[in-house]
């Protein structure tokens, strides 16, 4: 195995804190846009990406918490609901993101004109 | 197996487990139309940065993704290795780590960068004009001890 890939492979877990920190600032990002310039897409873009980082943490930290035990106590509504609430949050929140970004692109260039 | 059959191929392409690859599909490109044109209003190193974690987010979400879900590429299970060659799974897997989180990452920079976020804070709130030509009154000096009755 080369070196690279087993550094990425052994440091998922840092890689994926980098993704979570990239989606944050652009949350933070999309909130400042609205406070600042009242663009009404970064409300969307901020919207999505809170979508995002709730999911992909849940992704990150799923398999720490994620037991026998755990699954036999939150019953079958919560087993369902682990199993199909990250693609829908993942969905909506890259949606959010996108149409909140073409919003902000939008105001952007009108303002410009 | 039996729906396949039993529809026709373009029904198959709107079925639930279809249309998420397709939709990450659209997302993608049109993230990167969208970056591409919100890079014409910036410069320098943001147009850059937005740019670059773009282009890395739709490779992600346009064909990384969607290959995943087509089952092209097997994912990575280490504790299961009779479901494939584990070195190809492997090296796709770290493909995808690279390229998502760090489209993520650039690309949450770039907007920072774009929303100024990075620099200076902006003032919260503008002082009033009228504030400047009539200045509020100092509190009078209240000295700790004639305060105390």
């Amino acid at each position: 195995m080369s070196l690279l890939l087993e550094v990425v492979i052994k440091n998922g877990l840092l890689f994926d804190s980098l993704g979570i920190l990239g989606i944050g600032l652009l949350g933070l990002a999309a909130i400042r846009l609205v406070r600042r310039s009242q663009s009404w897409g970064g409300n969307m873009m901020a919207f999505g990406a809170i979508l995002l980082l709730f999911a992909r943490l849940y992704t990150v930290l799923a398999p720490h918490f994620i037991t026998e035990d755990f699954l036999a106590k939150i019953g079958p509504l919560g087993i369902s609901l682990t199993i199909g609430l990250p693609p829908v949050l993942l969905t909506f929140g890259l949606a959010g993101i996108v149409w909140g970004l073409w919003g902000h692109e939008r105001w952007l260039s009108e303002e410009i004109r | 197996m039996f729906y396949a059959m039993s529809f026709p191929p373009i029904l198959v392409l709107g079925s639930i487990e279809a249309i998420r690859p397709v939709f990450l599909i659209v997302m993608g490109l049109f993230l990167m139309i969208i970056a591409w044109r919100l890079c014409q209003a910036t410069t320098g190193w943001t147009a850059r940065m937005i740019a670059a974690g773009a282009l890395l987010l739709g490779l992600g979400y346009g064909l990384i993704v969607p290959m995943y879900h087509a089952g092209i590429i097997r994912p990575y299970m280490p504790n299961r290795p009779e479901l494939g060659d584990v070195s190809t799974a492997m090296a796709w897997h770290a493909v995808k780590i690279l390229t998502m989180n760090g489209g993520w990452l650039i690309f949450g920079i770039g907007v920072a960068m774009h929303a100024k976020l990075l620099g200076k804070p902006a003032p919260r709130r503008v002082l009033a004009p009228a504030s400047r030509h009539n200045p509020p009154t100092p509190a009078p000096h209240v000295s700790p001890a004639r305060s105390r009755h």
